[in-house]
């Protein structure tokens, strides 16, 4: 009975589908089935609400990001707390500075960061992993061989070299985690291909005389989509926490300048001593941006679906 | 598949030596050797040093000299840092560490991982996938160096339960909280990658079809569907496998393990050319021998692939 | 040379008072019969405390030593591990005093070029056999081989050995050091000219003694627990790189029966808070204070929380070479940045551990220094701030032409602080634009060697209790002077301390130079913090070189 039932509906579903696809362009469909995903434009709103406050949250701020609070430095613990009267609302970090323009300000570069980098992740990840699962055989191999190299050399050289030759620079940040973000990405975007270049619809493509490249481009990548979008929202924290590391060595973000990832580090610190607004702050705003990402990136999934009804 | 093994395998050495002269440009050519120090060593004694680590000869030579050292002896050097120890002898003993608490954090995570994965996808959208994808997410959000000191402030300090670090040869209260925060970090991306490829499969034809024969449900699920869904996470741990067994420094040093984790951070930081190179080694091996492994278990998962 | 032959006199008669009243079992015996506690279990033979059955004195470590070879070691972890397993000629006391180690007396020559030191008869090594002169020729001249390479071979160098440098650069024999054994137990050293610390700098791990049959037999290897022979209180048991060394007591050790401390555990974790965390939880005896928190520990925890003077100095270091920026060629700049520096700020609000402000290079503990009158440490921070103002004004800084200029420190979370505030404080104060600039330590050194750098971060701590340590590295060719500040009267003025009867009128007389001149910006003098679970008994907390040695410390019963 229920599998009759199922059938049904299934048959139901594809008959609908079949007449919808008629009148409407696959982006609408898909922005349609986007937003009757809860959990998704949950996300959507929260990640715009995140971006406004960076915009607008420093018109509120009493003090700037860089300023010691000198009556609050050396008694944070009693003084530095949250608090409206001081000004303070998210309360200051261990040196008297202000957590609320820290965090603004903080949250403003590592957005940029997860967003680059998974940006990065995925134009060239999948392009390059695509390739190589596509091609195959010696230009796969050498493709390959060429990503476990660069996934073994020890990146921390990489990135001392650049700050000795570059010096300095917000870009050397974002080239430094350019660099690295799609090596993951190429691995499972090949792999994907390797399953679905023997598809009955690539063949029948090949044998239609397509070219290599519009096989890669019109039916390969939009087969990858969905593992590539969740795959890329995954990668955004590695991405805010290597922040953190780069700027250790001193290639990224310079003090008084921060990042969610050194607030964080700074905070987890701290966590013994009471002052927890100090990880509570910085921790709150990454993990709900991190949610909405995952969210977000669900959703697409579901939506870009070409098999999804 | 005996000949494409082999084939492979015969690529990993240029592979390798590729790797072993581009690391040892790379980090000759940063700032700072072995022996740079707060107050610079006066000439002759930093001549002397660097004669006895073979540091004043051409670098090409060197290489040389590195390479035929580990081919004819198997002989990865003295240790920079560690001076007392040879690099054979801190990798022998730093990496059964961190292959005990990496491969049973891979398992913990592939085992939940791949469990939530399922239940997610199988009640898509419903509060069963949230509940299973907000476990994973909440454990991957946390931070390593978040996790590392709240466990030991919860199980150490309140609870005193567990040691709050050290190995002591591989215990099992030593073990635990290592691969509870090292294993976390993984968890979520395994679960939402099993989850979106499980959709994926789950709506593809063949599945329909089986459904549509009216074959039992979990028989589909866990015959037909489970096994090609695991093709990109199979794409993704081979990578991540390296990562969990050459160990994460975050974990060496909060629960001071010493596993090859932090010996290679601080042997970087540190210029420790031998550990780097000993370490570079060791994971450009494993790099190559694990995306081998996966490569194989792809065709056994869609026997369609050749190579 | 008379002040020294007192000091160790004096230092003798402390020790043999001691050795006398805790060598003989009689009296411990006695002692613990009569005092009348509930606890059984033996007592200290000289307070009467009862003792902890576990004797067990587990301490937390930053970082990995670097050898456990006396004549390799370079690090403060290493010379830790050294003092307990090995002892030199000569060992410290509680305050920091040289006492006997494996020599009982030395005399010098009249012009204090030849030291004779006589060893004592019941000195061995952990297999038995005798330690004797033959085994400290041994274990100098392989610090200055070239074959050995060891860093620390410059020691042997300052401590002006006859031939010492020239071996090192190859151009004599190894032989020809100026060592000698004349017996078995009587050792002697000649200098090419004297040095009035000689006798504090044999108590540096680069010479103490090793075992030559067993370096001979194991090579690079004989430092392994399963190799090594040591002649300290201690020998070793187990060592894992990055986790953990242990020892035991030595029951060769010629004054074993004094020794309490059964075993000694060494827990690498480089992480401070963590550290805490398990000194909190009972893990270690000794554990460390992380930066900042002294004061709430000691809130917390009372007099567990320890802060001792230590002999290092913190200050930054103008670029004064030509490839620095030209404002710091003006001295006003240079003294108007210095003045602006509210010391006490960093000191009492940041650090918050009983650090001293500094105004001099030299910090105000060390021995025989006395600290000069520099003007500007008497002024308040108002008149300092003031005279800053006016100084900049002088040097055409000002509102219209903000002096800029960069701050280079490696990266740690301390140093970032001090770094942000000071920043801060030129800003509100004189309105200078200072950008930090931080780099990972290699980098860091590399740039300030090559002078690639406006204003950096220095710091040194002494590798012997005496001004000079300190002052050497501010000489025209000095390998730590990154910021090539030249001063041809600096020069000769260390010179002539070298043989000066009071080398302090030197001393004094650099200082004032430097606060004239002000080549580089004293921050604060250290202190050494650390948590101590008070059944801990023992410590010498007034040695500023904080050399501790486990056979002094005792765990009473709680």
């Amino acid at each position: 009975m229920i599998v009759d039932q199922k059938k049904m509906e299934n048959l139901a579903d594809n008959l609908m589908a079949a007449e919808e696809v008629q009148g409407r362009s696959l982006w609408a469909d898909a922005a349609r089935r986007f937003s009757h995903n809860k959990a998704a434009i949950g996300g959507l709103v929260t990640l715009t609400l995140v971006v406004l406050f960076t915009l607008i949250g420093p018109s509120f701020a009493q003090w700037s990001n860089e300023e010691i609070d000198w009556a609050v430095l050396g008694q944070v613990k009693t003084m530095g707390a949250p608090s409206i009267e001081s000004g303070h609302y998210f309360g200051t970090d261990e040196l008297g500075r202000d957590l609320y323009s820290r965090v603004i300000q903080g949250t403003s570069i590592s957005l940029m960061v997860g967003v680059i980098g998974s940006f990065v992740a995925v134009v060239v990840g999948t392009l390059y992993g695509a390739i190589a699962g596509y091609v195959g055989g010696r230009v796969d191999n050498f493709m390959m061989r060429l990503v476990d190299i660069f996934m073994s050399i020890p990146y921390m050289f990489v990135l001392i070299l650049l700050l000795v030759i570059f010096g300095r620079s917000l870009n050397m940040l974002f080239i430094g985690i350019g660099l690295i973000s799609w090596f993951d990405m190429s691995r499972i975007v090949r792999g994907q291909t390797l399953s679905i270049k023997n598809k009955e619809f690539i063949e029948a493509a090949v044998a239609a005389g397509v070219s290599n490249f519009t096989i890669i481009m019109r039916h390969i990548v939009p087969n990858l989509v969905g593992i590539v979008i969740v795959y890329a929202s995954l990668l955004v924290p590695g991405f805010i926490l290597a922040e953190s590391f780069i700027s250790f060595l001193g290639l990224g973000v310079q003090e008084p300048n921060t990042s969610w990832g050194a607030l964080i580090s700074e905070g987890a610190r701290t966590m013994q001593y009471g002052t927890l607004w100090q990880i509570g702050f910085p921790l709150f705003f990454f993990t709900i941006t991190l949610f909405s990402m995952f969210f977000i990136g669900d959703g697409l999934r579901d939506a870009l679906d070409p098999k999804d009804r | 598949m005996f000949s494409f093994i082999l084939k492979r395998l015969l690529t990993a050495i240029p592979t390798l030596l590729i790797l072993i002269i581009v690391s040892f440009i790379l980090m000759h050519s940063a700032p700072g050797g072995p022996f740079t120090s707060e107050r610079a060593l006066p000439p002759q004694v930093e001549a002397n040093i660097n004669a006895k680590y073979g540091l004043d000869k051409p670098l090409h030579e060197q290489i040389f000299v590195y390479v035929k050292s580990i081919v004819l002896h198997f002989d990865f050097g003295p240790s920079f840092r560690y001076k007392d120890r040879s690099v054979n002898d801190l990798i022998s003993d730093g990496f059964p560490v961190t292959l005990t608490y990496g491969s049973i954090s891979a398992l913990v995570a592939v085992l939940f991982g791949v469990t939530m994965g399922v239940i997610a996808a199988l009640n898509h959208n419903t509060w069963k996938d949230y509940t299973a994808l907000g476990f994973t997410f909440t454990a991957q959000v946390l931070p390593n160096f978040v996790m590392a000191p709240l466990l030991v402030l919860l199980f150490t300090l309140q609870l005193g339960w567990l040691p709050g670090g050290g190995w002591e040869g591989g215990k099992a209260q030593y073990i635990i909280m290592p691969v509870i925060a090292l294993s976390t970090s993984y968890m979520a991306t395994i679960a939402r990658i099993t989850r979106s490829s499980m959709l994926e499969v789950l709506n593809s034809n063949f599945i329909r079809t089986a459904k549509a024969k009216g074959l039992p449900y979990q028989r589909i699920v866990f015959k037909h569907a489970l096994k090609p869904a695991l093709l990109p996470v199979l794409s993704y741990m081979g990578p991540a496998m390296v990562g969990l067994i050459t160990g994460s420094v975050i974990i060496d040093m909060y629960f001071s393990t010493g596993g090859i984790g932090v010996l290679f951070v601080n042997g970087a930081l540190n210029r420790d050319y031998s550990t780097i190179m000993g370490i570079t080694i060791l994971v450009g091996t494993l790099t190559v021998l694990l995306n081998l492994v996966v490569d194989v278990l792809y065709a056994w998962i869609d026997p369609k692939i050749r190579y | 040379m008379k002040p020294f032959q007192k000091t160790l006199a004096a230092a003798l008669v402390s020790s043999a008072i001691f050795m006398v009243g805790c060598s003989s079992d009689d009296d411990a015996a006695a002692t613990s019969a009569a005092a009348p506690e509930t606890k059984s279990g033996p007592t200290h033979p000289v307070t009467g405390e009862t003792l902890a059955a576990d004797q067990t004195f587990t301490y937390w470590a930053l970082d990995e030593h670097s050898s456990l070879d006396p004549q390799i070691m370079e690090d403060t972890a290493g010379s830790d591990h050294a003092r307990q397993l090995f002892e030199g000629l000569l060992s410290q006391d509680a305050d920091g005093n040289l006492v006997p180690g494996v020599a009982e007396t030395f005399t010098a020559n009249a012009d204090k070029t030849v030291y004779t030191f006589n060893l004592r008869k019941d000195a061995k090594w952990s297999n038995g056999d005798p330690v004797t002169a033959n085994d400290f020729v041994y274990a100098w001249k392989r610090a200055v081989n070239p074959e050995t390479a060891s860093p620390y071979s410059w020691y042997m160098e300052i401590m002006n050995i006859v031939n010492g440098a020239e071996i090192i650069a190859g151009e004599a024999e190894v032989d020809s050091l100026g060592v000698k054994a004349v017996d078995d137990y009587t050792l002697e050293v000649t200098l090419t000219e004297s040095l009035p610390y000689f006798p504090m700098m044999v108590n540096h791990s680069t010479v103490f003694p090793v075992h030559p049959a067993t370096v001979e037999k194991f090579g690079a290897e004989w430092t392994k627990p399963e190799n090594m022979v040591s002649n300290g209180a201690y020998k070793l048991t187990q060592h894992v790189v990055n986790e953990r060394v242990e020892m035991v007591r030595n029951d060769q050790y010629w004054n074993n029966d004094a020794t309490i401390i059964e075993k000694i555990v060494t827990i690498v974790v480089p992480d401070e808070n963590q550290g805490l965390i398990r000194w909190k939880a009972g893990e270690f005896d000794r554990g460390p204070v992380p930066s900042g928190q002294f004061k709430s520990l000691k809130e917390e925890f009372g007099e567990q929380a320890v802060s001792a003077p230590r002999l290092c100095n913190y200050y930054y270091t103008f670029n004064v070479s030509d490839s620095g920026p030209e404002a710091f060629k003006d001295v006003r700049v240079r003294k108007a940045l210095s003045y602006a520096l509210d010391r006490s700020v960093i000191t009492e609000n940041i650090l918050q551990a009983g650090q001293e402000n500094a105004y001099t290079f030299t910090p105000s503990k060390t021995a025989g220094f006395t600290m000069p009158n520099v003007a500007y440490a008497n002024m308040t921070q108002e008149e300092r701030v003031a005279e800053a103002k006016k100084l900049l004004a002088e040097a055409g800084y000002g509102e219209g032409n903000p002096l800029k200029f960069s701050i280079l420190y490696n990266t740690s979370e301390g140093h970032k602080q001090i770094a942000t505030a000071m920043s801060q404080m030129w800003k509100s104060s004189l309105g200078v634009e200072a950008t930090l600039n931080n780099m990972e330590w290699k980098t860091f050194l590399t740039e300030r060697g090559e002078q690639n750098f406006e204003l950096a971060r220095g710091a040194w701590c002494g590798d012997y209790n005496e001004a000079s340590t300190f002052l050497d590295l501010l000489r025209s060719q000095s390998g730590y002077n990154d910021g090539k500040y030249v001063n041809t009267e600096v020069d000769r003025l260390m010179d002539e301390a070298k043989t000066s009867a009071d080398p302090n009128v030197q001393y004094t007389a650099i200082e004032q130079i430097l606060a004239d001149e002000m080549p580089v910006i004293p921050v604060y003098f250290y202190t050494t913090n650390f948590m101590l679970h008070d059944d801990v008994k023992g410590w010498p907390y007034n040695n500023i070189e904080q050399n501790w040695y486990a056979r002094d410390l005792y765990k009473v019963a709680k």
